[in-house]
């Protein structure tokens, strides 16, 4: 917000004094539009976007609650809805059908069954306390950064060919939460590896090319705002059966042209991949205003004192650039939880997605309108609940947008 | 910025050498897809694979004497131009409001702006969807329904260009417009509207740049007459068919970047006027 400079008030007064008769009217009007505005004219101004957002995202979202709870049904007869199994009364009937569910732990060499309840409070407080615990002093970032650690963990994997590893994993005898498991797991692996390689491209943009910096950071970002289908689809011919890495190995003979890397197309790895391109160049640009953000007389000072340029890094830049790389890490994670289109162009059987699970309940094979509202909702929650959660970080690293 | 007279340097030379090693690979790797689809462009085959079979333009012609493509690219058009013009309007309507006068409930309505750009495109499709065929209205308009609701998730963008330039500009500008006589209109046109224009070029842009790309709630809420993208997301799914939405992809690639540097040249143009230099 623009603010006046402490003097202008002062400025102001003297006019008044001044003037032989004081413009009362003239001023009254003034103070008015600056201060409160006519309350007419504001909400006036203000009115078509809230209409327009009321009927076309309150409402949609009003119903689709009204959908989850089986209040309202889609078939115009009973009989027709009995035969699609739609629900006509209160019900919670299909959001236990989501959740009713076991999910299993698995550590390696050992496997152990928790209720769905559970693993939610456990993931609440592991949140609560990522985001507050840095207000207890002394061992406040510590606890910090072991919550993150745990909330990680369960969800990152190693796409390492054919086989992707995992410390722990997540997993559930329901068919929906598993897959959001996985789809989570796929979200947040290529987040941290879309973090992991922005944050060298931003420190060299900030630091290594002087005044031509914003020009770069441009070039950067410049595909993240081409056709996101077009990328895609370039990635199937980087990594299909013919594509330029295939052909490339069999073309010098490392690869049987038989039996082509297969893994490459139409799997898990494939979607991570292509959601960690489609992503990085974005979050260069919350990072790259972090690093903005330091001052490098501060650096100049720690080696003077002599601190080694490691030591520099993690005492200094690392705190300070923190709240942007959480930011980063969610401009990805947020995003690409309830991801669709990518999964269903490369990622074939094996790599399929919650959101696609969810549509299909809409367009495709599944289609029951009803529970496709509980998984949205679900979706939608969780999704929700990180963003207010994590709001602080958000606002930090989205100060350039 | 103070920090900017440090002759400082942050970094070691090795470790500026593997840093602009690792820079100059990552943009090799950034535009390879990019390249890539230029390159397929011009092949001679009925497949995007390798090896390419020989240089031809002919997939230029056959993608624009398609009528698909042609009638998909003008519903694109249509969607992503009224959506960009309804959404900066209605965006600049209300960011005046907020910039510059206290609203009641001010915290509310910014979470009620933003939230749409958060909240999952396939869960904000089905939403609408459903609104759209169960609703107390049906509507039937295909176009119009993918326009309005393309709305809804533009006006954060627009917002969030639009907001803090108004704020940004100096209230006493408008205060000695008003004790010179004009009205609330006058002002607008005469002393905000100058100042502001090059980030309601840039608003624009980014609505219609988002409109021309969206296709997941463009394909939840088409019927018979499809958007460009989900005329290209049906068609990628059909290995057969893909040698002929290259070329118009390609297009639209070169169209998106010029878009794209036009909008960040038009907001510098801005800043620096409005910094006065």
């Amino acid at each position: 917000m623009c603010r006046l400079p402490s003097g202008a008030p002062g400025i102001r007064m003297a006019t008044i004094v001044e003037a032989p008769i004081p413009p009362k009217q003239k001023r009254s009007r003034r103070e008015r539009r600056n201060d409160g505005g006519s309350a007419l004219s504001t909400y006036g101004l203000l009115a078509p976007m809230l209409i327009l957002l009321s009927t076309l995202f309150l409402l949609p979202m009003y119903y689709i609650v009204l959908f989850s709870i089986a209040l309202k049904r889609f078939s115009p007869t009973d009989a027709l809805a009995s035969l699609n199994g739609e629900l006509n009364s209160l019900s919670a009937e299909l959001w236990a059908k989501l959740l009713s569910v076991n999910v299993t732990v698995m550590l390696p060499g050992l496997n152990f069954n928790v209720p769905v309840l559970l693993v939610g409070i456990i993931f609440l407080v592991l949140l609560v306390a990522a985001v507050t615990a840095s207000r207890i002093p002394e061992y406040g970032n510590w606890i910090v950064g072991i919550a993150f650690v745990l909330l990680l963990t369960p969800f990152m994997t190693l796409p390492a060919g054919n086989n992707l590893l995992r410390l722990v994993e997540l997993t559930s005898d329901g068919d929906y939460l598993r897959l959001f498991f996985k789809s989570v797991s796929m979200a947040m692996t290529s987040s941290v590896i879309a973090v992991v390689i922005a944050i060298p491209v931003a420190y060299f943009l900030a630091f290594c090319v002087g005044k031509s910096k914003y020009t770069w950071l441009l070039i950067v970002i410049a595909p993240f705002l081409t056709s996101y289908l077009l990328r895609i689809f370039a990635w199937k011919v980087i990594l299909g059966d013919q594509g330029l890495i295939n052909s490339g190995l069999i073309a010098i003979g490392l690869v049987d042209e038989a039996s082509p890397l297969s893994f490459l197309i139409y799997s898990q790895f494939t979607v991570i991949v292509v959601l960690t391109y489609a992503w990085v160049p974005f979050i260069c640009l919350p990072i790259f205003l972090a690093f903005e953000t330091i001052d490098r007389r501060l650096l100049e000072a720690a080696m003077d004192l002599g601190a080694t340029r490691l030591q520099a890094f993690l005492k200094i830049s690392l705190p300070i650039i923190a709240p942007g790389i959480v930011a980063a890490f969610l401009f990805v994670f947020i995003p690409s939880i309830g991801e669709y289109i990518t999964p269903s162009l490369v990622g074939g059987t094996q790599g399929t997605m919650y959101g696609q699970s969810l549509a299909s309940q809409f367009v495709g094979g599944a289609f029951n309108w009803q529970f496709g509202s509980v998984m949205a909702l679900f979706l939608l929650g969780v999704v929700l609940l990180i963003t207010f959660a994590t709001a602080r970080f958000l606002r930090a690293g989205g100060g350039g947008l | 910025m103070a920090n900017d007279t440090s002759t400082f340097v942050v970094i070691s030379p090795w470790g500026k050498r593997l840093l602009t090693a690792f820079f100059v690979v990552f943009l090799l790797v950034l535009y390879l897809p990019t390249v890539l689809l230029v390159v397929f462009s011009f092949n001679d085959g009925t497949v995007a694979a390798f090896p390419l079979e020989g240089l031809t333009t002919k997939y230029y012609g056959l993608a624009f004497s398609s009528k698909e493509i042609r009638e998909s690219l003008g519903a694109s058009a249509w969607v992503g131009l009224g959506a960009a013009t309804i959404a900066t309007v209605i965006a600049l309507m209300a960011s005046y409001p907020l910039a510059r006068r206290n609203v009641r409930g001010k915290a509310f309505i910014s979470a009620l702006m933003l939230v749409p750009l958060v909240v999952p495109t396939v869960v904000l499709a089905v939403a609408l969807l459903l609104l759209f065929q169960k609703g107390p209205g049906q509507v039937g308009l295909g176009l119009t329904r993918i326009m309005v609701a393309h709305v809804v998730i533009a006006i954060p963008f627009a917002v969030l260009i639009l907001l803090p330039r108004i704020a940004s500009i100096d209230r006493r500008l408008e205060e000695a417009a008003y004790d010179l006589g004009a009205t609330g209109l006058q002002t607008f046109r005469l002393v905000m509207l100058p100042l502001i224009v090059p980030s309601i070029i840039s608003a624009f842009l980014i609505s219609f740049v988002f409109s021309i790309d969206e296709v997941v709630i463009a394909s939840f809420l088409s019927s018979d007459q499809v958007t460009y993208p989900v005329y290209l997301y049906s068609g990628l799914k059909v290995p057969e068919k893909t040698q002929t939405l290259i070329p118009v992809a390609t297009i639209m690639i070169v169209i998106s970047f010029v878009l794209a540097f036009g909008a960040e040249a038009i907001r510098r143009y801005g800043d620096r006027r409005l910094v006065g230099k």
